[in-house]
């Protein structure tokens, strides 16, 4: 369980059971998960590093995992390319943004 | 084409959590504050931050956040209340109490003192894992709570939670009563364990230093106010000023002692190690903004108010220092003087003091008769050395006695101790340089003022500029022989340095002439390159005017040898057949520049009478004068024998027929004498008022040059009749057939008056009313100047407009100005105006 605390790659789990196995560091964009993980606080997340989001179902879930590498890639970058967000989508995304302080 | 349309249509975000009536306010917070519970018992990782999250968000998105906060606060107050104070309380034992009931901490026995550090070190580290667990749990907490902290202290002046948390800790914590009894809270035992751990190490005790950086940067991290403002930490409020007083009170009690051992440089060494001390102790134990503080503590109790009597301490003190050469001690003097007082005021008042009693010492040294007899050249002259008119060099303290006892002394020991003088100021300056350099960080402050001491006691010393002189004489006559150019060069350079200190450069310049024009008529000069070296670095030094007629003076002599060459070939080519014409070498020397008392001009004698020559030189001196004014009409040439020489070639016949000869290098006055035997019959003899008649040499070098010739043991070519070391009027001279000496060449010195050396009273004064003379015609010049440039100035302007100009040469006497100014005006140059008697107009 330990090697977890170090690991690379986090997993976060939708409210639906959809698991994203992403780089720490993207998924440490977001607020929540960043303090979620924080090896310093002793929360059951930071000494699995398996994030399991209630709030959030697989599809949304999916979108931000998309945001986070997406972010993590165009860093420090201009011109960026827009990122397709589907119209649906958008309320859903922006309660997300909110709850994960991102 | 319909799937499509429902795709894009955007979906109303499910409120599950919402939308479920079960899971209301009050259910959701006892989950919350059981989590919240589990943190501080370290129960986290059984718990989910995701659920504690969630759980936060929908009491916020409830619109209950503002109700959250306040149970979230009221939680922690309870907990810290009811658990952590009394951790806390309960690591408190009675001896801590006790020292902080009033018991003297220095009266705390050793045994005392240990039991009571291990209850402080215990306290102590209590208190810091409290607050190290506070401090985790509520980032823990905040973490979970943070989008009610976005929320709720977002919108409205609600404090964080965690500096809610921080607050509570300082008023729960550490702002309580140790005991329901005692008025003495958690923070005041805090404090006054800190400071006795710090007043252990300062006794020399090891201490636990990371506890207690622990223990204060606890209390960096407690602010008085919820606002967090950075002068408000509860270190700086409560605990700094506490430090800083015990500090104080330490160190003025550290000074005293310190004081009372009476060692200077214990106080220094001990000062310095406290201070670096106290920066340790900032930037390792305590917090580092206070060092300042603490540096400025040590300077007001330590050093401010000891200083001064540590550096006049006696027999430890900046003298003994100096004196001991310990430049490590001065060193520390001067960075604790440094450290209080921009100027080092204290230290320099000492510094210049006790270089100005050293330079006393050389001053008197050297006025004084020195105790070693000088070895007995009574009897007759030496090589350069000889005996004359007693000297009577010492300011008139006690004029008649002085006289008697210098009255043995040669003129020669008073020139050795002259040039003493110059070796021991200059070893002197030397040495304070070496402090100066090593110990002072090379400070200008203090440079200023060690030259402002040498120049005060070597001005002191009336007679500086002629011993200066005389030691350049000594050095450019034979100190230069066998040395490379740069230890000449270094040579100079030490007597420039002293020439800087000397105010009357124009009595220096008097002297140098004088003794320059003896060193170049007489050819004593070792190096003509070491004088010109001399004089490119006066004139570095002083400046152009002051080195003008020196110039000139060597320029007269290079003419002159270009005229005795050109002379030499004149007569060769007229005529060549007279061989037995003495050879010339002449020297025309320009009467302004050079100082004429040197050639025997004396200022009571307006001119001397000419010497008579006999007549083969007469010849040869008036057929150079032909030729000298052929090529310069309308000069006139006066001739000086007193300076010149003369090789004779002299024959002398034993009583028993054989012939011995020697060539003679004698004065002009002696060769004038000599060869009036050539004209009376052998044995037969001359008497003083004779040959005094026959010569016209003025008495006083008749008396000298006779003296050389019939009294020197060595050079006695005349017979004097009675023997006895005088020369008087009714001697009889005759010439010494039986002369000896083991060279064919001799030279024979005439007693004083050419070697240089200190002058008698009687020159000095002369010297002085010379000089006086030339002083007011440069003062008038000055003021005319000035004058002419202004048209009108006040009184107090021009003294200083004159005195600015003139300081560069000497210091003018503010009398002499002044009746230089009063005999302007009687000359009608300057005009007093009318109704401002204080203003001058300039009279064109």
């Amino acid at each position: 369980m330990a090697s977890q605390t170090d690991s690379v790659y986090v997993t976060l789990v939708s409210s639906d059971g959809f698991e994203f196995i992403i780089p720490r560091s993207a998924a440490c964009i977001s607020g929540t998960i960043r303090r979620m993980l924080d090896p310093a606080s002793k929360f059951s997340e930071a000494l699995t590093g398996r994030c399991v989001l209630e709030t959030l179902n697989g599809v949304v879930l999916e979108k931000v995992c998309e945001y986070f590498l997406y972010n993590e890639k165009h860093k420090d970058q201009v011109n960026v390319p827009d990122m397709e967000i589907p119209a649906e989508l958008c309320l859903e995304l922006l309660m997300a943004a909110d709850y994960l302080d991102t | 084409m319909a799937s499509m349309r429902a795709r894009n249509k955007i979906r109303a975000p499910r409120r599950s959590h919402a939308s479920t009536p079960t899971e209301d306010f009050d259910a959701i917070w006892k989950v919350l504050a059981s989590s919240l519970s589990g943190i501080h018992t370290k129960n986290a990782s059984s718990l989910s931050f995701e659920e504690l999250y969630r759980n936060a968000y929908r009491i916020v998105t409830l619109s209950r956040g503002l109700e959250l906060y306040e149970r979230v606060k009221a939680l922690e107050k309870d907990w810290l209340h009811n658990h952590v104070r009394s951790q806390v309380t309960d690591s408190i034992l009675p001896i801590l109490l006790r020292a902080e009931n009033g018991a003297d901490r220095g009266m705390l026995v050793q045994e005392q003192s240990n039991e009571r550090r291990a209850a402080a070190e215990r306290f102590l580290s209590v208190l810091k894992e409290t607050w190290q667990d506070h401090l985790v749990c509520m980032s823990m907490i905040t973490d979970v709570l943070m989008y009610m902290d976005r929320t709720v202290s977002g919108d409205r002046s609600n404090p964080s939670i965690f500096v809610v948390s921080m607050a509570l800790f300082r008023d729960n914590v550490l702002r309580v009563p140790v005991r329901p009894d005692l008025s003495i809270t958690v923070e005041h035992v805090l404090h006054s364990t800190i400071l006795f751990l710090v007043q252990l190490e300062r006794d020399g005790h090891m201490i636990d230093r990371p506890l207690i950086r622990h223990c204060v940067s606890m209390l960096e991290g407690l602010y008085e106010t919820v606002m967090e403002e950075e002068t408000s930490r509860l270190y700086i409020t409560t605990f700094e000023p506490l430090f800083l007083n015990a500090s104080q009170d330490f160190y003025r009690a550290e000074g005293a002692r310190l004081l009372e051992e009476g060692d200077a440089t214990t106080f220094c060494r001990q000062a310095l190690k406290r201070i670096a001390e106290e920066q340790e102790r900032c930037n390792v134990t305590l917090s580092a903004s206070t060092e300042p503080k603490i540096n400025q503590v040590i300077d007001k109790e330590l050093i401010l108010p000891n200083i001064g009597e540590v550096v006049r301490m006696e027999g430890t003190g900046v003298r003994h220092m100096l004196d001991q050469k310990q430049l490590d001690s001065l060193r520390d003097l001067y960075t604790l003087n440094a450290r209080v007082d921009e100027k080092k005021s204290v230290l320099t008042q000492e510094l210049s003091n006790r270089i100005i009693e050293l330079g006393h010492e050389i001053n008197t040294m050297s006025l004084a008769p020195p105790p070693p007899p000088p070895p007995p050249s009574a009897s007759g002259p030496t090589q350069n050395g000889d005996q004359a008119t007693p000297e009577n060099g010492k300011r008139p303290k006690d004029p008649k006695k002085e006289k008697n006892a210098e009255k043995e002394k040669p003129v020669n020991t008073q020139t050795v101790s002259a040039i003493k003088w110059v070796d021991e100021i200059l070893a002197l300056k030397r040495q304070i340089d070496n402090v100066w350099l090593h110990s002072f960080k090379s400070d200008q402050t203090l440079h200023k003022s060690i030259d402002d001491s040498f120049g005060e006691f070597i001005n002191r010393n009336t007679r500086s500029s002629e011993f200066l002189s005389l030691f350049f004489d000594e050095n450019l006559k034979k100190g230069i022989k066998g040395k490379t150019e740069d230890e000449v060069d270094a040579l100079l350079d030490n007597g420039i340095l002293l020439l800087r200190y000397i105010k009357d450069k124009d009595l220096f310049e008097t002297y140098y002439k004088k003794h320059l024009a003896r060193r170049l008529l007489m050819k004593k000069s070792a190096s003509m390159d070491a004088e010109r070296q001399m004089i490119s670095k006066m004139k570095m030094e002083v400046g152009n005017q002051f080195t003008q007629r020196i110039e000139s003076m060597f320029r007269d002599m290079a003419i002159s040898q270009d005229l005795t060459t050109s002379y030499k070939k004149y007569m060769s080519q007229t005529n060549a057949a007279d061989d037995d014409r003495p050879d010339l070498e002449v020297h025309v020397l320009t009467s302004t520049m050079w100082p004429m008392d040197v050639m025997g001009k004396n200022k009571d004698k307006a001119e001397a009478p000419p010497c008579v020559y006999p007549h083969q030189i007469k010849t040869l001196k008036e057929s150079f004068e032909r030729f000298y004014l052929d090529k310069h009409s309308g000069r006139q040439l006066s001739w000086q024998a007193a300076m010149g020489s003369a090789d004779i070639r002299a024959k002398f016949v034993r009583s028993n027929g054989k012939v011995q000869r020697y060539e003679l290098n004698v004065s002009t006055y002696m060769m004038v004498i000599l060869l009036l035997f050539n004209d009376i019959a052998d044995g037969e003899a001359l008497t003083f008022t004779q040959i005094q008649e026959r010569t016209q040499i003025p008495e006083n070098d008749l008396i000298r040059n006779l003296q050389s010739l019939a009294v020197a043991p060595k050079t006695r070519v005349l017979k004097k009749e009675p023997m006895s070391k005088d020369v008087k009027p009714t001697d009889r001279f005759s010439f010494n057939h039986e002369f000896q000496s083991p060279f064919v060449k001799v030279r024979i010195g005439v007693v004083a008056g050419n070697a240089n050396k200190v002058e008698s009273r009687g020159q000095r004064e002369e010297t002085e009313k010379k000089l006086n003379e030339e002083r007011r015609h440069i003062i008038e010049a000055a003021v005319v100047r000035i004058m002419k440039q202004r048209k009108r100035l006040t009184h107090l302007n021009l003294m200083n407009e004159v005195l600015a100009q003139l300081t560069s040469r000497f210091v003018p006497d503010v009398k002499m100005v002044k009746q230089r100014i009063d005999s302007l005006i009687d000359r009608e140059y300057l005009e007093r105006l009318g109704d401002e008697a204080s203003t001058y107009v300039y009279l064109a």
